[in-house]
């Protein structure tokens, strides 16, 4: 269960303090529940997801987590340029106090990224959907109870979504998702759920049609 | 060359000064960029901007270590004398003088996020500091009215202790002290550590 309680959030910028990017932003997200976040662009999924994730703070409110939460998978981060996708996949594995099993954990990611001999060669010669394929199987290879994926689908090939869509069923009934996506089939694909961020207020629907349909009209507004 | 500092063999005595005072710098500056170079980690929650600055930090010492034995072993083959005649306190000038540069690394790494023009101005300290170390000439050529200044330094101490180590008849200027290097060292780490917790969150927020 991850509890969203009252969250302002805002950034310093050069010229003083920005503007709110998020203001009183309150839900709770329950165990195994599959949520899409959806917003136009700017309107602080991003920032959500990383206050959700705990690499960044509320300016005020508060976060809570109950439960063993992903990293923000998405756009390259969390993967260092210089060094290979085994090397990446060893630290991560390492951090997350995988010692012991490590060889297991590298093979599975391994044979889930499909990267090739590419796993062995720097993160700065992948492309895009590479480099999401490999975060994608870094995040999987961790029991996590909610996983956080900020548009990690975007890039990958129909392949890859496939299988990634087939993994999150399968870890459906232990694990919940909690993802930002502009492609319409995808969310309604891997969601049940849907938040909706407008104004720098979250809008809590317990379908995610519901949450596209208001979507839609919040942009024509 | 004899001239410079007497029975004293000047290769060495540069040695000894570049060796020291490089350990500092690259030290100081490498893990100042600590937080910039590996920003991506930050990721992960497991990761706070302080271990990648003492990582870098303790990555420097070690590449320190292995170019000075190269060196050694380089003057060493070419007949220099290069065992210290006190290497317990060679090690202790070089060990301080890295801790005064983990020190530097940790402030100005917090002081260049939170304000980047610090960053440049700090990079431009170890220019003058460079030629203020003795590190080309012995302290003692400075004239006594003015070597309370040049004390002020903390590399000074560092190198000077290094060398008084390493060569049995160098004669160093008094008021050189370990306690001083190693009280600016402890200022430093401790000022360094505090801005880093001080500042946690401010240094992984985008």
């Amino acid at each position: 269960m991850i509890i969203v309680d009252d969250v302002y959030k805002r950034y310093r910028s050069d010229h003083g303090m920005g503007k709110w990017v998020l203001q009183g932003v309150s839900f709770t997200v329950p165990p195994k529940l599959n949520v899409g976040l959806v917003g136009r662009n700017g309107a602080g999924k991003s920032t959500l997801l990383r206050l959700i994730g705990g690499i960044d703070t509320p300016t005020r409110g508060l976060v809570e987590r109950r439960c063993r939460v992903s990293w923000p998978m998405g756009f390259g981060g969390g993967l260092a340029a210089s060094l290979t996708g085994r090397q990446n996949a060893k630290f991560v594995c390492r951090i997350h106090g995988h010692e012991q099993d490590l060889q297991d954990r590298l093979r599975y990611i391994e044979d889930f990224a499909e990267l090739g001999d590419s796993f062995d060669e720097p993160i700065k010669t992948y492309s895009s959907g590479m480099k999401s394929r490999l975060q994608f199987g870094l995040s999987l290879a961790f029991d996590f109870d909610v996983y956080i994926s900020d548009e990690i689908t975007a890039t990958g090939d129909a392949a890859f979504k496939d299988k990634a869509a087939a993994a999150f069923r399968a870890l459906s009934d232990r694990a919940g998702l909690i993802m930002v996506s502009h492609g319409e089939g995808t969310l309604k694909e891997f969601c049940k759920a849907g938040i909706l961020l407008h104004g720098g207020q979250a809008y809590w629907f317990d379908s995610i049609n519901d949450a596209l349909t208001e979507y839609k009209k919040s942009l024509h507004r | 060359m004899q001239r410079v500092v007497p029975g004293i063999d000047y290769s060495l005595f540069i040695a000894t000064g570049i060796l020291g005072f490089i350990l500092a710098k690259n030290t100081a500056t490498r893990s100042k960029e600590a937080i910039n170079a590996n920003d991506t980690l930050f990721t992960y929650r497991q990761v706070f901007p302080v271990d990648t600055v003492l990582v870098r930090a303790a990555l420097e010492g070690l590449l320190f270590l292995i170019s000075a034995l190269c060196l050694v072993a380089g003057l060493g083959l070419f007949g220099y004398e290069v065992f210290p005649h006190d290497f317990l306190r060679v090690l202790s000038g070089f060990v301080a003088l890295w801790m005064a540069g983990i020190g530097l690394g940790l402030t100005f790494s917090v002081a260049s996020q939170l304000i980047p023009e610090s960053g440049k101005v700090s990079g431009m300290l170890f220019g003058p500091l460079y030629f203020l170390s003795g590190i080309m000439y012995p302290p003692s050529a400075i004239p006594p009215a003015y070597q309370s200044w040049f004390l002020l330094n903390p590399f000074v101490h560092g190198i000077e202790t290094v060398r008084t180590g390493f060569f049995p008849q160098y004669h160093t200027i008094p008021g050189v002290s370990m306690g001083y290097l190693l009280a600016f060292a402890m200022v430093t780490i401790c000022l360094g550590l505090a801005l880093h917790v001080r500042f946690a969150t401010r240094l992984v927020a985008k």
